[in-house]
């Protein structure tokens, strides 16, 4: 039996449980139009413009390194898989280890520079920077 | 009985199968007999149906009950003790109540995606217990990949809270999904290289292998063998695991992407009635998919003296699941600038360190 069908199916669950709920609710539900009900919550205050604005999101350097990062995962995987069996059938610990050492060590030295610019902390706006600076005054 | 057969012979014929204990899709398709691609599609959904209600009562108890005793318990209170014995029927009261609610649509959502969100979380945790060994023949599927299939169907969480956020037109939820993906990005890295330094001693992907190999004994305390459960080999990676792991379905310390007292509910400030059950019921099948994730590389699985398997497979991710409401308690949250550093200075060093050091004490004992 393919077991992927089983995972399908558990898709096909996954997907047919909420959905199942939400009829169950649209028919039991009431529905009551009023004006101003459905007005956006902004703590009780009458909503200023729109979400949809231009803004620093402010880890844009560490979603870059994530990226990095998470493609570096992929490579180590098959390592851990073999690792040990590869060293039980007798490879060297210098063919078997040190080349993944080595690969780590050039994605430390990679975090190392970023984390020296400044890549890997939250960045600061210019104005809350000057509104810190003044209140240290 | 012919079915049997050939169940038999396509199992030997799989590679992949034939390594691990009888799969529940295998046991219900040797119940119903016959055989071909519908008696697989059948049983394939009968055993996923029972796997998501076996999650989804968990969740029914975990939700409206346990969390608001648990909770009471340690704020020295009493919580639900009026409907039903302990309190119990509160479960259906809040299901019939939250499911009659109005939904109050707000204004300029973006319509399809506000409405996919609360599918895509539940979908995501839910998919995660494919792969996951709970004991007693209940195991949907076994592939060899498990352990990366259950992070990569994991991540897709992330994807709903950023339609919910993004597509709720409303600041503090596009807020609560940013946060949310400052936190995966930072937590997923750590999470995954420690789950890798586990795969050093195993030597294998798959979930049931990964069980198996903690079935060995360990040490003998006078007489009594403590099995390898990699929480013993390695002490330190578990702990770093939990950590990540917390991160990782965002519960406290670092529940920023809700933090109720910041920004309203995070990403679901704007979901009401069945929209806001299916976010809640997605939360905790992802608490409970990361207690299954612990308890399966490192507590091994539903391994356990005396009761059966399943048993200390419910106890083991209610253990989790303990943990993080008393750390919601007990634990204050952490700021998001905090986070950030927490997670790319401190857990993604430590957890590298973890899998090179893992790496030499493996080679050099080898």
């Amino acid at each position: 039996m393919n077991q992927w069908i089983a995972i399908g199916m558990l898709g096909v669950v996954g997907v047919a449980l909420p959905i199942g709920m939400m009829v169950a609710s649209a028919l039991i539900r009431p529905r009551v139009p009023e004006q101003g009900k459905t007005a956006t919550y902004e703590s009780g205050e009458v909503p200023t413009g729109t979400a949809r604005i231009q803004f620093n999101i402010q880890y844009y350097m560490v979603a870059l390194l994530f990226l990095v990062f998470d493609i570096e995962t992929v490579l180590i995987f098959p390592w851990t898989v073999i690792y040990r069996s590869a060293l039980a059938e007798g490879v060297s610990l210098s063919k078997a280890l040190v080349p993944m050492l080595v690969f780590i060590g050039v994605l430390v030295v990679g975090l190392v520079w970023a984390w020296r610019n400044g890549a890997v902390s939250w960045v600061t706006s210019p104005r809350a920077l000057r509104r810190k600076t003044e209140r240290q005054q | 009985m012919v079915g049997g057969v050939f169940l038999q012979q396509t199992t030997t014929a799989n590679a992949s199968a034939t390594t691990g204990p009888t799969l529940l899709p295998e046991t219900i398709a040797g119940v119903l007999g016959g055989n071909g691609i519908l008696v697989d599609v059948v049983s394939g959904f009968i055993a996923a149906f029972i796997v998501a209600n076996i999650m989804l009562v968990m969740t029914a108890v975990a939700g409206p009950w346990a969390k608001r005793k648990i909770t009471a318990a340690f704020t020295d209170r009493i919580a639900v003790n009026r409907v039903g014995p302990f309190g119990l029927l509160i479960i259906v009261a809040d299901a019939v109540r939250l499911l009659s609610k109005e939904l109050v649509v707000p204004d300029d959502v973006d319509r399809p995606a506000w409405d996919l969100a609360p599918i895509v979380l539940p979908f995501s945790a839910l998919l995660g217990f494919a792969v996951i060994p709970m004991g007693s023949g209940l195991q949907l599927a076994d592939p060899e990949t498990g352990l990366a299939f259950v992070f990569a169907v994991a991540s897709i969480a992330s994807i709903g809270l950023v339609m919910a956020g993004y597509a709720s037109n409303n600041k503090y939820s596009l807020l609560g999904a940013l946060r949310s993906i400052a936190q995966n990005i930072a937590y997923e890295i750590p999470l995954v290289i420690t789950a890798a330094s586990v795969v050093i001693f195993a030597g294998t992907l798959q979930m049931s292998e990964i069980v198996a190999a903690q079935t060995e004994t360990f040490v003998s305390v006078a007489g009594v063998s403590i099995p390898q459960w990699y929480a013993f080999v390695n002490p330190f990676a578990f702990v770093l695991f939990l950590i990540a792991n917390m991160a990782e379905i965002g519960r406290n310390p670092f529940d920023i992407p809700e933090a109720p007292t910041e920004i309203v509910a995070g990403y679901q400030t704007e979901y009401s009635s069945v929209y806001f059950v299916l976010f809640y019921l997605g939360e905790f099948i992802h608490i409970f998919l990361g207690g299954a994730i612990m308890a399966t590389l490192f507590l091994g699985g539903p391994a356990g003296p005396v009761l059966p398997g399943f048993v200390w497979f419910v106890i083991k991710i209610w253990a989790f699941f303990l943990f993080t409401q008393w750390a919601r308690s007990a634990v204050p949250r952490v700021r998001i600038d905090q986070l950030i550093e927490i997670g790319w200075k401190g857990m993604l060093v430590l957890s590298f360190a973890n899998l090179v050091l893992t790496a030499i004490i493996v080679g050099v004992i080898a």
